[in-house]
């Protein structure tokens, strides 16, 4: 854990040290279709992992959780709402977060911490229809691409990076597509094809 | 060959194959008409069933193909079923998810158990297998990834194990890992299949060779063309239902279709076949087929009695008519029963008077064969027959046989003078009169007017008197169409045994004697003497020499001078025939000349003397004439007047110098036709003298009849003439008589002066005799003629 701080730290002292560049990335699958909803993650060296910031949520609405795709930085604490009246039972197998939230009824809100980063899939032990996601994340550059695989970060330091692209539909281990990139003082624009 | 070949050949066989009996025959040809009508009718069933079967068959493996892809996807279904419960178990996806390999492993076992599946595993998303044979983990491993999103269902290959592979994701709540069951496609589970379908269906499994081709996992379907037709291309495409295709199997053919069962890849590994053997197919037709052959056999069994029947109820009466006609061959009298109006029946009645009409011919033939159609008495056939049995019962027991040769003296003149019918009636009145006068004597009619009688036993004296009893009959004219007509019968007589012990003998005997009786002038009856054997025997000689001095010309001519008396000299001569018998010398016509008549030899023979007389006549003077006999016979004969014209024109002869002497007898057989010709000779200048003038009937007709020339007076009157006041009487009618006719006369036979003074006397015109001249040669003639005044007596 220790590590981990330093080298956030040193992340963003090297931030601050270098010129910051916006990033544009698109992602499209490999028919060429923009794929939205994917969630891209640019991790930087040096850059300081988000704090939390006020109360985060997933409802469950309508048999469906909501939202479908929810980020949060590392340690941040997510109510689960129950909307429906019908009861729920959130669980997650997640390696980075397992819970199980046992059988709750109408506005009976549970609470859980996510304070490892990564992808933590919800389901519901009642409807098996119902599927969530919660990405947790210790860079400050995570986004959901638009309805044109959009996904765009205003002023990532330049220097070696890893790009991240994460989407259930991802054919890869943890549908994850993780590359390395330079970005340069004009910054990056470039166009992830994944496949799905 | 062609089929007319054969037809023709088959044809050209039974030919040349003959049946003993039309009974066979028929029977043959019924059955064989029926066994090919049934072989027809089996045939067009065996076919139609067959076809019926295979169209059966394919719709039914169609129908079962979507049977079998509904049952595939229920399976498919159900196994899911099952997957999907362990993995949607949240307890199964927490150990799922946290790699509880042991709690998986147990979680399978209990699976497995519980759904009777052979094979569970979990894969997990890093391709690590848990559960599973060692073979089948190997190729799931890679399966849940190679698979497209959403299919469940894989059937892949194993080794030469095809197993089908049903995958239930296991979602927390993304995929964390994949349940999967492995049935592996052996021959249990086809059985499986099979016993799920309605029809009787054999399910295979095909798997692809290393070469690309299809296999049969149990090796029943051994690699084809057709097969690889079914299964589909290699690369996969093409019809997945393909229509049903044949395969022939070891076992038989069969139906088959081919169901590719999809893999991972786009090209399957493995096919379902399902086939329907033809001989399961037509296991249903098999009771039809059996009562189609039994049905035929039964029929052609019943075609062959009934056949054989209708044969034998033909074929017997034929077979009856058959042996009646043989008896009716060899002469038997023969009748078929007749039964039945068929054309059999009527056939029957046909030849029964068919038979009747031989039979009454055969006894009409026999009859005319035995006796006269005219008067129904037996002919010479008989009589001979029944003088055989006669003459040897003569012989055998003794006793005594006549035989009696009738002959009617004047019927040809019936005939000639009233006609042939007038003469048959005669005949016939003849044949009713003479058993009445002989009930006693076998009666048979010999020719036109000859009779005879035969006597057996009876009294010795009984022939006479019979004989004698006809003649006595027949002395008093019949009445024959209102005419009476003096008939008169001659007959000879030869008794047995003295005359003859054979019929032969005894015929000609009898007929020996009767031509004697003949030559007496008719009208009497002769017995037969052993003289008139001879006399016969010489006849016969003598005919045989006539022929052959016709042939040789042994004949003359002598020439008797007739002297004129009113002119004094000689007026004429009349050739004589003269024969120098090489043996027996100078032959008088008397002795030749009856047997010339008898044998016909007088028309040559009277044609050489008036060719021969004619010649010789030339050379005398003018007014010499020559007088020629020409008998009754030639007379008649038909080429007489040409023969006298020939004569005529090859020697230059006057025809007033030939004199043509005929006898009374001429007009015997008639009296119109003879005086017809004696016209036309006068017509041609001949003429015409009567001889013998005052012997046989001299009937005083013939005077009138004809104006003859001359009248000769008969010897026999001028040799008394002289010295019997009656015979002078006589001569004096004549020579009175010619006179008012104006007929010249001759006197024949003059040999004295006495004679001469008479007959000079009386006005005769010439005379001819020893007193004048004997008959001379032709020569002499000549002399005869220069000597002035050349009376013998002067």
């Amino acid at each position: 854990m220790i590590c981990r701080l330093l080298g956030a730290t040193l992340a963003c002292s090297l931030a601050t040290a270098a010129a910051a560049a916006p990033v544009a990335i698109t992602v499209r699958g490999a028919d060429g279709a923009p794929l939205s909803g994917a969630v891209v993650t640019v991790t930087a060296p040096g850059v300081a992992a988000p704090v939390p910031r006020g109360t985060y949520a997933v409802e469950q609405r309508d048999i469906q959780f909501q939202p479908h795709v929810l980020i949060v930085p590392v340690g941040a604490t997510v109510a689960f709402p129950n909307r429906d009246k019908v009861r729920h039972h959130v669980y997650s197998f997640s390696r980075p977060k397992k819970f199980d939230l046992k059988l709750y009824g109408r506005e009976d809100s549970r609470t859980v911490t996510f304070d490892q980063p990564g992808v933590v899939a919800l389901g519901c032990n009642i409807h098996d229809t119902m599927s969530g996601f919660v990405v947790v994340t210790a860079t400050p550059f995570a986004i959901q691409s638009d309805g044109a695989g959009y996904a765009r970060f205003a002023d990532v330091p330049a220097g070696r990076v890893t790009v991240q692209v994460w989407h259930p539909s991802i054919r890869a281990p943890g549908n994850t597509l993780s590359q390395t990139a330079q970005i340069g003082a004009s910054g990056l624009s470039t166009t992830l094809t994944v496949r799905h | 060959m062609t089929v007319s070949e054969v037809l023709a050949q088959t044809g050209g066989r039974l030919r040349s194959f003959r049946f003993g009996s039309l009974r066979t025959r028929l029977a043959t040809l019924y059955a064989a008409l029926f066994a090919v009508a049934l072989i027809g009718i089996a045939l067009v069933a065996q076919v139609v069933v067959s076809r019926n079967a295979r169209t059966t068959v394919a719709a039914e493996l169609v129908a079962s193909g979507a049977v079998y892809d509904r049952l595939w996807s229920l399976r498919e279904q159900s196994l899911r079923s099952a997957a999907d419960v362990l993995s949607r178990d949240f307890g199964f996806r927490s150990a799922a998810a946290s790699g509880d390999r042991s709690t998986i492993a147990s979680a399978l076992v209990s699976l497995r158990q519980r759904a009777g599946v052979p094979i569970a595993m979990f894969v997990d998303l890093d391709g690590g297998v848990i559960g599973g044979t060692a073979s089948v983990a190997r190729v799931a491993a890679d399966v849940p990834f190679a698979m497209a999103p959403g299919r469940r269902d894989v059937v892949i290959l194993a080794g030469s194990t095809v197993y089908r592979l049903v995958l239930s994701p296991v979602l927390a709540p993304t995929e964390i890992g994949w349940v999967v069951f492995a049935v592996p496609l052996d021959a249990a589970e086809m059985r499986n299949l099979e016993k799920l379908s309605a029809i009787p269906l054999i399910a295979t499994m095909l798997r692809r060779a290393d070469d690309g081709r299809w296999v049969s996992i149990d090796g029943a379907v051994p690699p084809s063309d057709a097969l690889e037709a079914l299964g589909g291309a290699p690369d996969g495409k093409g019809d997945r239902h393909s229509a049903p295709a044949l395969l022939d199997l070891p076992d038989g053919d069969a139906l088959a279709i081919a169901r590719p069962l999809a893999g991972i890849g786009a090209k399957p590994q493995a096919a379902l076949l399902i086939r329907y053997p033809y001989g399961l197919a037509m296991a249903p037709y098999r009771p039809l087929q059996l009562g189609i052959g039994l049905a035929g056999l039964a029929g052609l069994l019943l075609v062959m009695a009934g056949s054989r029947r209708l044969a034998r109820n033909i074929a017997r009466p034929i077979a009856a008519l058959d042996r009646a006609a043989q008896q009716l061959e060899e002469g038997a009298p023969t009748v078929v029963q007749v039964s039945g109006r068929d054309e059999i029946g009527r056939l029957a009645a046909s030849f029964n008077r068919m038979a009747a009409g031989i039979a009454e011919r055969e006894q009409r033939i026999a009859h005319l064969a035995f006796h006269d159609p005219l008067t129904g008495l037996p002919n010479r056939v008989s009589l001979r027959e029944t003088l055989d049995q006669v003459s040897a019962r003569v012989r055998r027991t003794g006793g005594q046989a006549a035989v009696l040769s009738l002959d009617l003296d004047r019927f040809h003149a019936v005939n000639d003078t009233l006609g042939h019918p007038a003469g048959d009636a005669l005949l016939r009145r003849i044949a009713t009169l003479l058993p009445e006068l002989a009930p006693d004597a076998f009666i048979a009619r010999l020719s036109a007017d000859e009779f005879a009688l035969v006597l057996e036993g009876g009294a010795a004296d009984r022939p006479r008197a019979l004989g004698q009893a006809i003649l006595d009959h027949f002395a008093v004219p019949m009445m024959v169409e209102a005419h009476a007509v003096p008939i008169g019968v001659s007959m000879g007589i030869a008794i047995a045994p003295s005359d003859g012990n054979d019929a032969d003998t005894l015929l000609k005997n009898a007929d020996l004697a009767l031509a004697d009786a003949k030559r007496d002038g008719g009208g009497v009856m002769r017995f037969f003497e052993p003289a008139l054997d001879e006399a016969a025997r010489r006849r016969r000689m003598l005919e045989l020499d006539l022929r052959e001095a016709v042939a040789k010309g042994q004949f003359t001519l002598a020439f008797q001078p007739i002297f004129d008396l009113k002119a004094q000299r000689i007026g004429g001569f009349e050739a004589l025939l003269r024969w120098h018998h090489p043996d027996r010398g100078w032959l008088s016509p008397v002795d030749f000349i009856p047997v010339a008549e008898e044998t016909g030899l007088i028309v040559p023979i009277g044609e050489w003397v008036m060719r021969e007389a004619c010649r010789t006549a030339t050379r005398w003077p003018e007014h010499v004439r020559i007088a020629v006999n020409v008998s009754a016979l030639q007379f008649r004969s038909p080429g007489f007047q040409t023969v006298v014209l020939q004569a005529l024109a090859i020697s230059g002869l006057e025809p007033r110098r030939l004199e043509v002497e005929i006898t009374e007898s001429v007009f015997l057989d008639g009296e119109g036709p003879v005086v017809a010709l004696l016209h036309r000779l006068r017509a041609m200048g001949v003429r015409v003298a009567l001889d013998d003038f005052g012997t046989g009937y001299s009937s005083l007709s013939y005077l009138r009849s004809f104006p003859f020339d001359k009248i000769k007076i008969d010897r026999s009157f001028v040799t008394p003439v002289a010295r019997d006041a009656s015979a002078a009487a006589i001569v004096r009618a004549i020579i009175d008589l010619s006179a008012a006719l104006r007929t010249d006369t001759t006197a024949e036979g003059v040999e004295d002066d006495e004679q001469l003074a008479v007959l000079t006397e009386q006005g005769c015109g010439s005379i001819q005799g020893y007193l004048f001249s004997r008959p001379v040669d032709a020569a002499s003639t000549l002399e005869l003629l220069a000597t002035p005044l050349v009376r013998a007596a002067a």
